[in-house]
């Protein structure tokens, strides 16, 4: 399976990058005002948002060929979390869009959203 | 065809490009996904801002614009800031013309530290060539790079159309280059390397750029060159800023359902 790409430092993100965790839970109300609460998924899933600058050319292609070949949100890929390396094993682009901007020579700047898969 | 500027540059920084896919996405109760790809949905947007213009590169851009009257008519369109090359870390691809005694090996190391470069042997009596052919306007300014090294002493011919460079090797990569147009009256440029009888070279990081100078190596799969985009806009909107100073932008779009 595919792993999202490293920048030449081997790093994965740079900083500021965000993480969030998200869980699906389902709250029934009644007509007294209490409430039932259950959970809708088997587990929290996670998300991060990668902002990528001062990139260079190679690099940003790298990234760019990497959104090419999920076609956007639609493929899976292996993710390893920056913030204490595990690994995420099927996890998707959040967007069908990707922005990429040349700043100047090795000025490269970008932002990808990856987004945990229930499985 | 989209103009060069008289540098032979075909934008200027900031260079901003968007890519666009569509997915179709049914999401159950439970939160999985059941995900379709719509292949014939992609679209490509360049956004090229120019200053300093001169009055001469500014006219060939509106002359241009109103060519193809705005959005309305398709034109050849090379990615500015892209490799044109289509497969350029596997030259074993339909894409590459290979020689019939040329002999090659992937997974070699190369000098950007990964395991993508190639080791060719040339077996035949005679010269061998390994070329791409792009349907990219002859006469524009392009920049054919290449990472090259031989353990024993070797040359190595790049090739540019009817342009031909012959450069030696030595035991360490070195990146060669090569600048020039292709033949006026083509309609498609070759690009690609010959190797003179019995030489054995190691190559990575083929590019051609629509420049005259190399950039830093990109690596590619599908190329850069984009037949039938469009300007976005119907208007062509330009400032003077000075005497012989102009600046202008322009948004180009490649839908590759169009």
């Amino acid at each position: 399976m595919a792993t999202f790409p490293k920048l030449k430092t081997n790093a994965v993100a740079q900083y500021p990058v965000t993480r969030a965790l998200r869980y699906q839970n389902q709250t029934v109300r009644f007509l007294d005002g209490t409430d039932q609460r259950y959970r809708d998924g088997s587990g929290p899933l996670h998300r991060w948002i990668i902002r990528l600058s001062a990139l260079d050319e190679g690099e940003l292609a790298a990234l760019e060929g990497f959104f090419l070949t999920n076609a956007g949100q639609f493929g899976s890929f292996v993710f390893v979390d920056p913030w204490d390396g595990a690994s995420y094993s099927s996890c998707s682009l959040a967007s069908d869009q990707m922005d990429l901007t040349a700043v100047a020579e090795m000025q490269g700047q970008t932002s990808l959203t990856v987004v945990e898969n229930r499985t | 065809m989209f103009p060069q500027m008289s540098t032979g540059a075909l934008s200027q920084f900031p260079l901003r490009k968007r890519r666009l896919t569509r997915t179709v996405i049914n999401t159950t109760a439970d939160g999985r996904t059941i995900k379709s790809q719509d292949m014939a949905a992609q679209t490509t947007e360049w956004q090229l801002q120019y200053t300093g213009l001169s009055d001469a590169e500014l006219m060939t851009l509106a002359r241009f614009f109103g060519s193809v009257e705005g959005s309305l008519n398709g034109f050849t369109f090379l990615d500015p800031n892209g490799n044109l090359l289509a497969w350029s870390d596997d030259p074993s691809q339909v894409q590459w013309q290979k020689a019939s005694y040329l002999t090659l090996t992937g997974g070699g190391a190369d000098p950007s530290g990964g395991m993508r470069a190639w080791h060719v042997v040339n077996s035949g009596a005679g010269a061998q060539s390994l070329t791409q052919t792009l349907n990219a306007p002859a006469v524009y300014v392009y920049c054919l790079s290449v990472y090259a090294k031989a353990a024993q002493p070797a040359t190595m011919a790049l090739l540019l159309g009817s342009h031909r460079a012959v450069c030696t090797l030595g035991a360490d990569w070195s990146r060669l280059t090569l600048t020039g147009t292709g033949d006026v009256e083509a309609t498609s440029v070759s690009f690609g390397i010959e190797l003179p009888a019995g030489a054995a070279v190691d190559l990575y990081g083929l590019q051609v750029e629509p420049q005259a100078s190399a950039s830093a190596y990109k690596s590619s799969t599908a190329g850069g060159v984009y037949e039938n985009a469009h300007f976005l806009d119907d208007a062509f909107t330009y400032s003077s800023t000075d005497v012989n100073r102009n600046s202008t932008t322009v948004t180009i779009v490649y839908a590759n359902h169009l």
